[in-house]
């Protein structure tokens, strides 16, 4: 996690901003695919590259923003969390590894633990329950594959239909896709343009719903 | 780990969790009963992709702000180095009875730093230093045991780390996670031939737009 030092330091650097690559005047969002986060991930960690950086950093900075105003619903807040989350994303680009999961969900969670991190610093405790503590940093073993399909036929069910209905937008969209247009995970994943694994997420996250909603019916 | 574990945190908790919105002192419970539950890291990395994805999607609400100064400032700045072997934590154990208690990942460095352990009967609890207004306790009971009835102003989480807690509702044992209400009465006991260590988090009170039941997967039986 950042220090406090390099928060300062930071502030005064930028009394010395060079320009940003070219690039970076681009005002037209590049069309997110599959892999491409990973891949500028991985060119600042074998290069320091800039040019990668900036396309990252164009892309998350503002949503982090945006995020951060969601959850502190204070300006200043947010952009310090922006600015200690993409100093991570900077610094700990060498750490990222893609097997373990997309570089959304690391920048999310490096977001995450900033963000609580901030709250219990602004409490001035030392020995309170950490960020550390709280969120492995993905050590735990690897995961078989799973089977959805032993869940799949509970959506024969016509009860079903109004908890379906119910179900979160993002999740519903994937499972409308998979089940009612009968489209690969594959397709699914360019057509939203998510990471393959977010569909798959998002299919077990559903069937685990509609499957707590199938309980609640029966109790 | 033979026990397959029964008593999962229910979905909204996990959400609550993944996102950090949660009480400190309730999500090392979540994050403890992480640690011991296979199925539960799975749907923990799930609600990590879901959220993230929706952080990251292409029409999430994005803000204009000149950032470039920021920019130069950060890539000024050196990166690290990857480290050769992911530093995995010391294995924590905690001695009690004289019996020794090796601890999950979540709770090893607290449980360094336990409190004084207070004994009284069977029962002896040790307070982890997780800040002055959290209630978070080790909890051990010695076998053949049985704790009376009590009741709690506030929420009582209780995660069973080592042995098996018993009582009118059904058998708890390793990574199963309890919770009770100030309305719940129960006589918990453990076995005649086993001790038990637990996590105990006496929690403030929280909001929730659902009952509390609901913190508890009421799917338990249809998973395994
Ligand atoms: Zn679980």
């Amino acid at each position: 996690m950042l220090d406090s030092t390099a928060l300062t330091r930071h502030h005064e650097l930028s009394g010395t901003a060079t320009r940003m690559p070219e690039r970076m005047t681009i005002s037209a969002e590049p069309h997110i695919r599959s892999g491409q986060w990973e891949d500028s991930l991985n060119f600042v960690a074998l290069n320091a590259d800039k040019a990668a950086y900036a396309e990252l950093f164009n892309y998350f900075a503002p949503r982090l923003k945006a995020f951060g105003m969601k959850m502190f619903g204070n300006e200043q807040q947010a952009l310090e969390m922006v600015q200690d989350t993409m100093l991570n994303v900077w610094k700990k680009a060498r750490l990222f590894d893609a097997s373990r999961g997309c570089a959304s969900t690391w920048i999310f969670t490096i977001a995450r633990n900033v963000r609580f991190d901030m709250l219990r610093k602004k409490q001035s405790r030392k020995d309170d329950i950490s960020a550390d503590d709280l969120w492995a940093d993905g050590d735990y073993p690897e995961l078989e594959e799973s089977s959805s399909d032993q869940w799949e036929t509970m959506l024969l069910s016509e009860k079903l239909a109004p908890y379906f209905d119910a179900l979160p937008i993002a999740q519903r969209l994937v499972m409308q896709k998979v089940y009612l247009e009968e489209k690969s995970h594959q397709e699914v994943a360019e057509e939203l343009d998510i990471p393959l694994g977010t569909v798959k997420s998002r299919i077990r996250l559903a069937l685990d719903r509609l499957r707590e909603a199938l309980d609640d019916t029966r109790s | 780990m033979t026990h397959a574990v029964k008593y999962h945190p229910g979905m909204m908790l996990m959400e609550q969790y993944v996102e950090g919105t949660l009480a400190p002192d309730v999500a090392l419970a979540v994050a403890t009963h992480i640690d011991l539950c296979p199925h539960c890291q799975r749907l923990c990395q799930d609600i990590h992709n879901d959220q993230a994805s929706s952080l990251a999607a292409d029409d999430a609400p994005v803000m204009a702000d000149d950032f470039a100064a920021l920019f130069s400032a950060i890539t000024a700045e050196p990166q690290l180095e990857k480290p050769r072997k992911t530093q995995q934590r010391d294995a924590v154990t905690v001695n009690i009875n004289g019996r020794e208690f090796r601890v999950p990942r979540a709770l090893s460095r607290l449980a360094n730093q336990h409190g004084k352990w207070l004994q009284l009967g069977g029962v002896a609890t040790a307070k982890l230093p997780a800040g002055d207004k959290m209630h978070v306790s080790l909890l051990y009971i010695d076998k053949g045991t049985e704790i009376p009835n009590h009741t709690h102003l506030g929420l009582e989480m209780t995660l069973v780390l080592s042995g098996t807690i018993c009582d009118e509702n059904g058998e708890y044992g390793a990574g199963d996670l309890l919770i009770n209400t100030p309305a719940d009465t129960h006589t918990p006991h453990t076995r005649a031939d086993e001790d038990c260590l637990c996590l105990s988090v006496l929690s403030a009170p929280l909001k929730f737009n659902k009952g509390l039941t609901r913190l508890l997967n009421p799917l338990q039986q249809f998973f395994y």
